[in-house]
């Protein structure tokens, strides 16, 4: 297996481990709570692996992505509203991704945000248009790796290792308030939200039919999905890991999306903020591009038209109108004016609220033999994924509760 | 073939996408047409905006045929070749008459700069 093969697990990963709202939901995580989140993000790990791992198979076997699966099992009107639900959920992240690389480019050159979110759309508009997927899987997905910078920087402060590894037990901190109870059940709530937001299937899925994907690449697909997650994984839990051991007894709140980067900049200095900012850069690009085009995927699949960027975009014209179009919308949304983390509070809620929808049409499919043969899943997939599906039914209705409670995690 | 199979096979084709003989997605079963009285046959897979009346409330409905209109096109049931997790046709989209939205857009999308 050529290692190549595994930066569609990275993008993805990256684009949906560490995006915009995990480098604050992350930070926030460490320097409110300490430790005691990383359970939620290591769940929150085995649920997108295991998710992952069945639309790959499922795209690999029937060749068919998640929205196709989606309106054959759900029916026109349920998967309408699902589509509709997921268009503007990532739409919105979208747009809070490109505000997020306008903002980061701002801390890096001083050019005004705005300016910076129009140039940066173009360039994304253009690098999709110019590369085909491979290309732009490994462009983003290895330009991300500079975010290894921050893992880097954990193994520099020399943190309590043992106290990390106890976060990995699922716990809620003693002594806390109602109040903070509450706050830290929306932490919970929307931490899982972020690691399993549904992009990240619609991607990755396409990209395996993309890929061409099938019955010989199912080693390719655990291996992808396993590493591509656990390594968004580790990147997710080191931010925060890092902001308890920096942030949290300093009583720095890391609310915005720069804060993260000075995780670097204590240990290495100067290039270690450039690093991390640089890190970011790509990492949140890569995120605003696999935001775009899930979502283009979606429509495109929903409706039956041409898709895919193994095809020239003249050869998908609609599928090209779609992403080209819903990048401009991203941006007009950042050109209101709109704070970028009000775009991340929403875009996590939305996610949540379409989680068990977008999730039982491929669990249902991928265990069905009829199309899946002797590659439907077993006895651990069948278990975990319909585990999965329950954790994400309860923090679906538990989402706009606490979000309404807490001020959207503010208390 | 008893009712119970009879619908299993409608609620099994619904919803299907429909891939060309050049293995292009070129639409969705958005409905079915039968023929006969007394044992139905299938006729036509029915692909298009229109074919959603019914299944749609009103106001969706009439959000969708002001959105994308309400064209209908028939695809008979002799261009159909397999029926699994997709329909697979016999013949290309164009002659199936399933290509010219693709076709009306393409007129728009400048056809050079990718690798």
């Amino acid at each position: 297996m050529n290692p190549l093969e595994l930066t569609l697990g990275i993008m993805t990963a990256v684009g949906g481990f560490v995006d915009i709202s995990e480098l604050v939901f992350a930070a926030k995580a460490g320097s409110t709570f300490g430790y005691a989140l990383i359970s939620v993000f290591f769940i929150g790990t085995i649920g997108i692996i295991v998710f992952s791992e069945m639309s790959g198979r499922v795209a690999a076997i029937a060749k068919q992505p998640v929205f196709n699966l989606m309106r054959h099992r759900l029916g026109l009107s349920l998967g309408l509203l699902v589509l509709a639900g997921s268009v503007i959920s990532n739409l919105i992240t979208c747009a809070a991704e490109v505000g997020g690389v306008a903002l980061i480019l701002n801390y890096l050159t001083g050019a005004p945000y705005f300016l910076m979110a129009i140039v940066m759309t173009a360039l994304m508009i253009i690098s999709i248009w110019v590369l085909p997927f491979k290309w732009i899987e490994r462009t983003y997905g290895l330009l991300g790796l500079v975010m290894l910078v921050f893992l880097a920087a954990l193994v520099a402060i020399h943190p309590p290792w043992g106290q990390i590894a106890r976060g990995f037990v699922p716990q809620i901190p003693a002594g806390l308030s109602t109040k903070e109870l509450l706050t830290f059940g929306y932490f919970c709530v929307a931490i899982l939200s972020a690691v399993l937001f549904p992009y990240e299937v619609y991607f990755y899925s396409s990209g395996g039919i993309e890929e061409g994907w099938g019955p010989k690449d199912m080693l390719t697909n655990r291996l992808t999905s396993i590493i591509g997650m656990g390594l968004g994984s580790t990147l997710a839990v080191a931010i925060l890991a890092n902001s308890a051991q920096l942030f949290g007894p300093a009583n720095v709140d890391p609310e915005i999306p720069g804060t993260a980067a000075l995780e670097a900049a204590i240990p290495f200095g100067h290039w270690g903020l450039i690093l991390a900012l640089a890190g970011m850069f790509f990492a949140v690009a890569g995120a605003a591009v696999e935001t775009c085009m899930a979502n283009a995927y979606g429509i495109a699949q929903f409706f039956g038209w041409k898709w895919g960027r193994h095809k020239k975009p003249w050869e998908a014209p609609r599928f090209t109108f779609a992403w080209i179009a819903l990048f401009l919308l991203a941006l007009l949304i950042v050109l209101t004016g709109v704070d970028v983390m009000m775009l991340v509070e929403l875009a996590i809620l939305f996610s949540i609220l379409v989680l068990p929808l977008t999730y039982l049409p491929l669990l249902l499919l991928s265990g069905d033999r009829k199309y899946m043969g002797t590659n439907a899943n077993g006895p651990l997939a069948k278990t975990l994924g319909w585990l999965y599906f329950f954790i994400i039914t309860a923090a679906a209705i538990a989402a706009l509760p606490l979000f309404t409670l807490t001020s959207g995690g503010n208390g | 073939m008893t009712p119970d199979s009879m619908i299993k096979l409608v609620s099994e084709l619904l919803d299907l996408p429909i891939i060309d003989s050049d293995g292009s997605y070129c639409g969705i079963v958005d409905d079915i047409e039968f023929e006969g009285t007394r044992e139905l046959k299938l006729k036509a897979l029915l692909v298009g905006p229109g074919a959603y009346a019914g299944r749609l409330p009103g106001w969706a409905m009439a959000l969708v045929k002001w959105v994308a209109g309400d064209r209908i096109t028939r695809v008979p049931m002799d261009k159909v070749r397999t029926i699994g997790t997709a329909v697979k046709l016999a013949c290309p989209a164009r002659e199936a008459g399933l290509d010219r939205s693709e076709r009306a857009a393409e007129r728009w999308i400048p056809s050079k700069g990718a690798l």
